[in-house]
């Protein structure tokens, strides 16, 4: 027996508006679904290849050498039967050892056929410190010009013509393309300026690619805080300074950490703003191993973006060179991760610590 | 009190005023915002340890009067003072040596909308001395409580003073600032319609607090309300369209105004 | 209640003088402190613009002298030569194809062996031969004179380099050095003399070429579809066609004149329409923007057709679906995807998505999607697609905000009227917030083609601008785009060189590319900003 079909006039009715905002509703959920889905094949197939590269089964799990040595160019040779792979100082000795061993047995020395791949043995060590001390120098170089820049442009600048043009400049810059600044960063710093491809012209030119990130975000969080706090506090008789300092800047703060650690993530995370101005594609010693102090300003490091791009783009893919690919994709991404992730953990911990 | 009814506020009647000083001289004070001027030939003398109440509808300069005196207009882009003086105690505070921070210590105020700071109760309160750098913990203790009795404030918190200050009610709100402003022990509080966000029971309050004030503390409050102006003030000053129009002791503009504007207003028929 | 008496002070003490640096109070000084850092800031944002400039203005003044050059040392006279050579090659391609196409048919459907499909094309090839004969004289020529103008333009650049060895031993007052050096300054009337004087020669053998060519497809051999037997006929009328043009090309030998001035303006147009971008060749140096400026559009338009439908369509279902679990799971991970760096993406596609989007183009079920199947791993569709991804965040997180803003009153307002949900999505909060949502789809693009590092590892990096003839297939071709093209080539050039600055001033066009992009989109959300009041 059918059930009853209520007769009023609010019974619902099944209509083709109704299918179809069924389907519209489908296809956005499958949109949504389908974004989240191809991000994480990417972070999936980079952490998997790459956690085989960087994690391992025995004590200590994780590959230390990788973590820890230079690059080095791999050799894969047959040996006696034995499919071998070895690092450069490795091959080299294991030939001396062998020619010394066939000259005591008094045969000819062994020929060995070796392909080569660069960079495809050792780890990465190089380029993570290279990319600590770049995201370093220039995250300070571009907190102080960006925080000063901000607190001067919300608390002091009066709203002349001028200022607003600063403002729409610093606006407009945020959304010029990286290459550019490095660019603009090759021409003043590495060739005006002499610096020559260094650490000090890479800091500079990444400093000022974030420089208006952080002047936008410090200023969004400095007027975020409300006027009464500082009519208030001037109005107890401090000074401009004391209010800033006592009654403002620290309620700025969460504001101004977030956007900048998002900033250092940026920093981090860019490739061709250092190409030309701050990154070697090898280099032998680590930065501080110098001659001369000027040295460590002056001379470019490696780093792990550029690594990447080295590695992905110089070297052919195959068995062999996927190790070092993956493990340094790998090893990057968990240091950008890493820094996106404090940031908002930071931002939740500082919101509750000061509310308004 | 019916607001249709005129002449329905009921006024106190004259108090013992006491002898009486001045405190406050304002000579043909004219101020601009740019180009529009919003004070013209302000002239007011005000008494020491009264409280003096800014009447008149929105945009007659009476707010704009009331932060001349301790010159939070200076923060204000493009304000001008074109012709006049304030002079507190004689002196001149737009005067070349008159350093404006120092004034804001003598002359507090307290604003429309409370605007405590997120810091807890206690250090709200000595935020004006820590910035004066006032460090001794029992002069800090000391201060807290009198100028948190002093604002009627001390019951309801005193066991709560480490607590953000936030979290007080409105009127609660309200009277902190009260108690940070004259924790800097000023001679005149300004306060900026201090009642408008609060509900009628915490406006009594704070309208208790003003009167046991005034004993120590020359206070000029703007309001919106007659019956506050009534309620609480020892004389009133009307203004309209940035015009002084009648300043007289506070019974005589309720129930017996000289200009007809001023009658108009506190019967309720504009404003 | 006992309130605190005021401070009994025997004046109203508010004078003070405050401790003064240079005639400046702490507080002022605090505030030029500030000032310098906002000063600088804005010197350095300032200095951005001005280096860009430095570095390429001066690409346009070299540019012209490289056009100049290419004038004067004969190569455009000879390039009238080599073109009808290229013209005429292009001609026995596709005369090549036909042939191909008939191999292809008489063995296939045709079921005959090899050597009698062959056997069969005789005449074609008959053709194929006569043809391609006819133009070996000025196959000649070309190369003849080519190295003449070649050899021309060569002592011109060396005598460039003595001159500048001879101003910087003067200048460092090495005079002897200097007297050392003679320049012997190149009498470009003479020489170029030596190439036009043989203007009969070239006339000849130019009439020659169209009376053979002419005539060598007067007679067409019978193929054996009529498809194939059309196409012959088209390449008949195209040979006639290029038989006709070679007097149009001759007359303009004869009225070359290697003294004509470049004009300035030449050097900017050949820079902006120059259809080739073509750097240390042994002939002539091109730099025109357009292949590159194509290749970042199409990267672009692929990547903004895949991400405009997905970051909107998720930013709608988030703002207006999704329940608040489902916002918490998909808001944080999509700002993840974010902060995934572009180097890293790149890595992924040629690692992984290049390899698997050719094996998805080869697989049968597909073949109907034009472009399908295609043999490189690295196109504008690989790149594409990882652009796709950087743009789904940035549209969907501002598309999001928009949706966002438009007040709750509205929708309220709507349902009330009893209109169902999808009628209140898309004819109330989608319009209201429409001018939010197309500035998010400007600032996407304004990302994407900004973008460097993905387009450099996985565009494929040919500079060519694509075949668009055939439609879309030319979206699987490989491209080569502006910020590829600085990031690959910069580091290779010569400081000063007109090369260098070629590159920088494609790096003006991305600034101002980006300027506008942006510019557009903070006056559409001002607008938007207006109309909801």
């Amino acid at each position: 027996m059918p059930a009853p079909v209520p007769n009023h006039p609010f019974v619902t009715r099944s209509s083709r508006g109704r299918l179809i905002e069924g389907a519209v509703f489908w296809l956005m959920r499958l949109a949504t679904y389908f974004v989240l889905v191809c991000g994480l094949c990417v972070l999936g197939d980079i952490f998997l290849k790459g956690g085989r590269t960087v994690f391992q089964a025995e004590f200590p799990y994780v590959n230390v050498p990788f973590l820890t040595q230079a690059p080095e160019t791999l050799y894969v040779f047959e040996h006696e039967g034995q499919k071998m792979q070895l690092g450069d100082r490795d091959f080299r000795a294991f030939r001396e050892a062998a020619t010394a061993k066939a000259k005591a047995a008094g045969q000819p020395a062994p020929q060995f056929r070796t392909e080569s791949y660069v960079y495809s043995a050792g780890g990465i060590w190089p380029c993570i410190v290279g990319t600590v001390l770049l995201v370093v120098g220039s995250m300070s170089i571009a907190l102080i010009l960006g925080v000063a820049s901000a607190i001067y442009l919300n608390e002091y600048a009066k709203d002349t013509p001028g200022v607003r043009a600063i403002r729409l400049a610093i606006l407009n810059l945020a959304g010029v393309p990286s290459i550019v600044f490095g660019l603009f960063g090759f021409g003043l710093f590495v060739i005006f300026l002499d610096w020559n491809v260094s650490l000090l012209a890479g800091w500079f030119t990444l400093a000022f690619m974030v420089l208006p990130v952080v002047i936008t975000a410090s200023e969004e969080a400095l007027k975020a805080v409300p006027k009464g706090f500082r009519e208030g506090s001037l109005a107890l008789g401090a000074t401009k300074w004391q209010t800033i300092r006592k009654n403002v800047l620290p309620y700025a703060l969460p504001g101004i950490l977030t956007s900048s650690i998002l900033g250092i993530a940026r920093v981090a995370g860019e490739t061709a703003p250092i190409m030309f101005t701050a990154a070697y594609v090898v280099r032998d010693k680590l930065p501080w191993e110098v001659e001369k102090v000027s040295d460590f300003f002056f001379q470019g490091v490696m780093a792990l973006p550029y690594h990447i791009y080295v590695v992905s783009s110089k070297i052919p893919q195959n068995e062999y060179t996927a190790r070092v690919q993956y493990g340094t994709a790998f090893v990057f991404l968990f240091i950008v991760a890493v820094i996106a992730l404090s940031s908002i953990l930071l931002r939740n911990h500082l919101r509750r610590r000061y509310q308004w | 009190m019916e607001p249709s009814a005129p002449l329905a506020i009921r006024v106190p009647a004259p108090r013992d005023v006491g002898a009486t000083s001045t405190i406050i001289e304002i000579e043909d004070f004219n101020f601009s915002y740019g180009a529009k001027q919003a004070l013209f030939d302000v002239n007011l003398k005000l008494d020491a340890r009264r409280v003096t109440a800014f009447i008149g509808p929105s945009g007659c300069g009476k707010t704009t009067l009331l932060r001349c005196l301790n010159r939070m207009n200076d923060l204000i882009d493009g304000t001008v003072i074109n012709g006049g003086r304030i002079r507190i105690h004689g002196v001149d505070i737009n005067g070349p040596e008159v350093d404006a921070i120092e004034l804001r210590k003598r002359v507090g105020m307290v604003f429309q909308k409370s605007n405590p700071f997120p810091k807890s109760i206690y250090e709200n309160v000595i935020y004006g001395l820590r910035i004066q750098g006032v460090g001794s913990k029992s002069r800090l203790d000391e201060i807290v409580e009198k100028s948190l009795r002093g604002a009627a404030l001390w019951d309801e918190v005193k066991d709560r003073l480490h607590e953000s200050g936030v979290g007080l009610s409105g009127g609660q709100q309200q009277r902190l600032c009260i108690a940070r402003a004259i924790a800097v022990q000023p001679e005149v509080i300004l306060m900026d319609e201090p009642c408008s966000a609060l509900d009628p029971i915490a406006t009594a309050k704070v309208e208790e607090l003003i009167h046991d004030l005034k004993k120590d503390y020359t206070i000029i409050i703007v309001t919106h309300s007659m019956q506050q102006a009534a309620r609480v003030s020892d004389k009133t000053a009307f203004f309209y369209l940035g015009r002084l129009v009648e300043y007289d002791d506070t019974q005589t503009i309720f129930m017996n105004p000289a200009n007809p504007q001023t009658e108009a207003y506190v019967s309720g028929r504009f404003g | 209640m006992s309130v605190p008496p005021p401070a009994k002070a025997p004046a109203f003490a508010i004078h003070r003088r405050r401790t003064r640096i240079l005639g400046l109070s702490l507080d002022q000084c605090i505030q030029a402190f500030f000032g310098g850092h906002a000063l600088t800031a804005v010197i350095v944002l300032t200095l951005i613009t001005v280096f860009l400039f430095k570095e390429g203005i001066d690409f346009f003044g070299q540019n012209r002298e490289n056009l100049r050059i290419y004038r004067q040392s004969g190569m455009e006279y000879v390039d009238v030569l080599r073109e009808l050579e290229r013209d005429h090659t292009s001609l026995t391609r596709y005369l090549y194809d036909i042939r191909l196409r008939a191999l292809q048919h008489l063995t296939g459907p045709g079921g005959r062996s090899l050597p009698e499909a062959n056997a069969a094309l005789a005449d074609l090839d008959a053709l194929v031969e006569r043809f391609g004969d006819a133009v070996v004289p000025i196959r000649g020529f070309v190369s003849d004179y080519g190295e003449v103008a070649v050899g021309i333009k060569t002592r011109f650049i060396e005598n460039q380099d003595f001159a500048e060895a001879k101003r910087q031993y003067l200048a460092a007052g090495m005079v002897a050095e200097a007297e050392a050096i003679t320049v012997a300054p190149i009498d470009f009337k003479a020489e170029v003399a030596a190439i036009t004087g043989a203007f009969p020669e070239f006339e000849a053998g130019g009439r020659d070429l169209a009376r053979e060519v002419a005539s060598t497809v007067q007679q067409l051999p019978a193929l054996p579809t009529p498809e194939l037997q059309h196409r012959l006929e088209r390449f008949q009328q195209l040979a006639r066609e290029y038989a006709a043009s070679i007097d149009g090309r001759l007359e303009q030998m004869r009225t070359w004149q290697w003294d004509r001035p470049v004009p300035a303006t030449q050097a900017f147009t050949a820079f902006i329409f120059g259809r080739q971008w073509l750097t240390a060749s042994f002939w002539q140096d091109w730099y025109g923007i357009v292949p590159l400026f194509v290749g970042s559009l199409m990267v672009s338009a692929i990547a903004l057709s895949l991400a405009v439908p997905l970051g909107i369509g998720a930013a709608i279902y988030v703002n207006q679906f999704a329940s608040r679990r489902e916002q918490q799971l998909i808001k944080p991970t999509i700002e993840f995807i974010s902060a995934i760096p572009s180097v890293v993406l790149g890595f992924f596609g040629i690692a992984v998505l290049g390899q698997a989007l050719r094996a998805l183009s080869q697989a049968e079920w597909l073949a109907w999607v034009p472009g399908f199947p295609f043999a490189e791993r690295l196109n504008a569709l690989t790149a594409g697609c990882l652009l796709a991804l950087i743009a789904v965040p940035t549209i969907f997180t501002l598309a999001e905000d928009a949706l966002n803003n438009v007040p709750r009153a509205f929708r309220e307002a709507s349902y009330a009227l009893g209109a169902s949900r999808l009628q209140t999505i898309l004819r109330i909060i989608v319009p209201a917030s429409l001018s939010g949502i197309i500035s998010a789809v400007l600032l996407g693009l304004g990302r994407v083609i900004g973008e460097t590092m993905v387009v450099l590892l996985c565009a494929g990096n040919r500079i060519a601008i694509p075949d668009f003839t055939q439609g879309l297939t030319a979206f699987v071709q490989p491209v080569h785009t502006m910020t590829g093209i600085i990031a690959q080539e910069m580091g290779e050039v010569v400081r000063g060189s007109i090369h260098y600055r070629a590159l920088f001033v494609v790096g003006i066009v991305l600034f101002f590319v980006a300027l506008l992009i942006n510019f557009l989109a903070q006056k559409i959300v001002r607008r938007h900003r207006i109309s909801i009041g």
